[in-house]
């Protein structure tokens, strides 16, 4: 199209228009050629967040989002709904902005293998994806095969309610129908899990409900360790709020589960014991998710180790693992820690494929839980990437002062519903 | 804006008798400074955006460097009371904090 006429006499008015022509094709040609793919496995606060600030680091990379869901429900503020205390609809995020404002191509899709030698990420519905470097955030799966008896079907009749939509309503609809006097038993998983205070927040937003609507309700939490985060602020807020009514029992009074009876409605402990109730939350332990074990980044630990310093695979080149599935030192699982980590491999990235020097990264994390909804409790921490792995820095963070008074739980319960705006819209809306 | 921070009086009384007993060294992070790229983003979690917060927290949008670095010293030293910042001062330097200030603050002019 572009050819010269043969024969023609090239006016100066052509000629000027052919060479423009040409010095914007050339490099927009040159640029279309090195554009580097990046795939993103997970749209949840970690994988979204890496689209987003790829995109914005270097517009010049093509960033491809794969997430099955077209929604994606939050772990944080799940036990408000599941409390009655918010809308369903509140936890649902949605992937336009990504797409619209971002650039970011969000393929829904699972991802079901990773070809690490040619670099392709092979998707259920049949497409395969090229990637210069790859994110993994594909976030937690259960040990379905570490508590007898229990099974995704089981889960049915006593659910996890720790990842998805379906399950959280499936939960919150027993909580409800729940008889006054009943008795609600979660099972709490051995570290590490996602969100480590989750079970005991989960805990104190049902007695706060029951305590309006079934004052004669029990909950009994079993744990599989001794000690959980935050527990002497829980403990504390437990006894001023709801008297005797959440009761716990740790790892060495017999406290691990380890079969479920679904037909009796029982679960049995490590030494036997049978203990009944109305409704039953097993969270089970946990490990990285399903694309992670597939793809060989786990260790014999379930999770995957990564560098401290660029959350990229320390056995896969190129492929960065970040969020709860990444073995991140002593950085609690979660969403903060998620999103922070998702800025560092992003930048990690964008730097690896300018020819820039690695950067010093820093990591943030910030764990809120309330114990009633005008009661809020804070774990905070700073963390550096050390030759011992990902450390807090010593001398900050750490969690809420145990002595407070009304007023500062009510702020910190302020701004747990503030960081909770702020972190979704920066990473979904903005 | 900080400044903004409703906190009651006792409260304020109760953190400085803390922050009197558990008087930490200024300075307690790391001796590599962290990447001025990741410290201008690292506010978002919380005070949203480009700092513009959606919700309860307060945005930091529009504030200039200076007050954002001043503010960040005082929670640091336990001066300016808070529920969590003075946790989170505390896990950065002084050069940290100012370019933490300055990738927030609207450029001057």
């Amino acid at each position: 199209m572009n050819s010269l006429p043969r024969t023609g006499r090239l006016t100066r008015r052509r000629a000027m228009a052919l060479a423009a022509t040409a010095a914007l094709a050339a490099p927009a040609l040159a640029r279309a050629q090195a554009k580097a793919q990046i795939v993103v496995i997970g749209g949840g606060f970690g994988g979204a967040t890496a689209a987003k600030y790829l995109r914005v680091l270097d517009p010049g990379l093509a960033v491809t989002l794969v997430e099955p869901d077209r929604t994606y429900t939050t772990g944080p503020l799940s036990n408000l709904v599941l409390a009655g205390l918010h809308p369903a609809a509140d936890l649902a995020q949605s992937y336009a902005t990504l797409g619209m404002r971002h650039g970011v191509e969000v393929v829904h899709d699972t991802a079901v293998a990773i070809d690490a030698a040619a670099r392709k990420v092979r998707l259920a519905g049949g497409r395969t994806l090229d990637y210069d470097r790859l994110v993994v955030s594909p976030g937690i799966d259960m040990r379905w095969d570490a508590i007898g008896g229990y099974s995704e079907a089981v889960a049915q009749i006593m659910p996890h309610a720790w990842t998805g939509a379906a399950q959280l309503d499936l939960l919150r609809r027993q909580l409800q129908a729940m008889p006054d006097g009943g008795v609600f038993l979660i099972s709490a998983p051995p570290t590490p899990y996602r969100c480590p205070p989750g079970p005991y927040e989960r805990a104190s937003l049902a007695a706060y409900a029951f305590k309006q609507a079934k004052p004669r309700a029990k909950i009994v939490i079993m744990d599989a360790k001794d000690q959980f985060s935050d527990q002497g602020l829980f403990e504390d807020g437990w006894k001023a709020l709801y008297g005797g009514m959440i009761e716990r029992i740790g790892l060495s009074d017999d406290g691990r589960v380890t079969e479920v009876r679904p037909d009796e409605m029982t679960v049995v402990s490590e030494f036997g014991e049978a203990h009944k109730a109305d409704v039953i939350n097993i969270i089970p332990p946990q490990r990285a998710g399903k694309i992670a074990q597939a793809a060989g980044l786990t260790d014999d630990s379930g999770w995957c180790p990564v560098d401290p310093r660029t959350f990229e695979s320390a056995h896969i080149p190129n492929v960065h693992v970040i969020g709860d599935a990444a073995l991140a030192g002593a950085m609690p699982k979660g969403a903060f820690a998620a999103n922070t980590q998702a800025k560092v491999a992003a930048l990690a990235i964008a730097d690896a494929l300018a020819g820039r020097p690695p950067a010093t990264p820093t990591y943030l994390s910030s764990c809120y839980s309330l114990l009633a909804p005008d009661y809020g409790i804070s774990v905070i921490d700073v963390f550096r990437a050390t030759s011992e792995g990902i450390s807090p820095v010593a001398g900050a963070g750490g969690q809420s002062p145990r002595q407070a008074d009304a007023a500062f739980r009510a702020e910190e319960a302020r701004y747990a519903s503030g960081w909770y705006a702020s972190i979704t819209e920066e990473i979904w809306r903005s | 804006m900080f400044g903004h921070l409703p906190l009651k009086l006792s409260i304020c009384g109760k953190m400085l008798m803390l922050a009197a007993i558990a008087a930490l060294p200024a300075s307690a992070a790391a001796a590599q400074s962290a990447d001025p790229r990741l410290l201008a983003l690292s506010c978002a979690g919380c005070h949203g955006p480009e700092g513009r917060s959606p919700g309860t927290i307060p945005s930091l949008h529009g504030q200039s460097e200076t007050a954002i670095a001043e503010a960040l010293r005082a929670f640091r030293a336990d001066q300016r009371p808070s529920t969590v910042m003075g946790r989170i001062a505390k896990g950065y330097s002084d050069q940290e904090i100012d370019a933490v200030a300055h990738g927030m603050a609207v450029p001057s002019k």
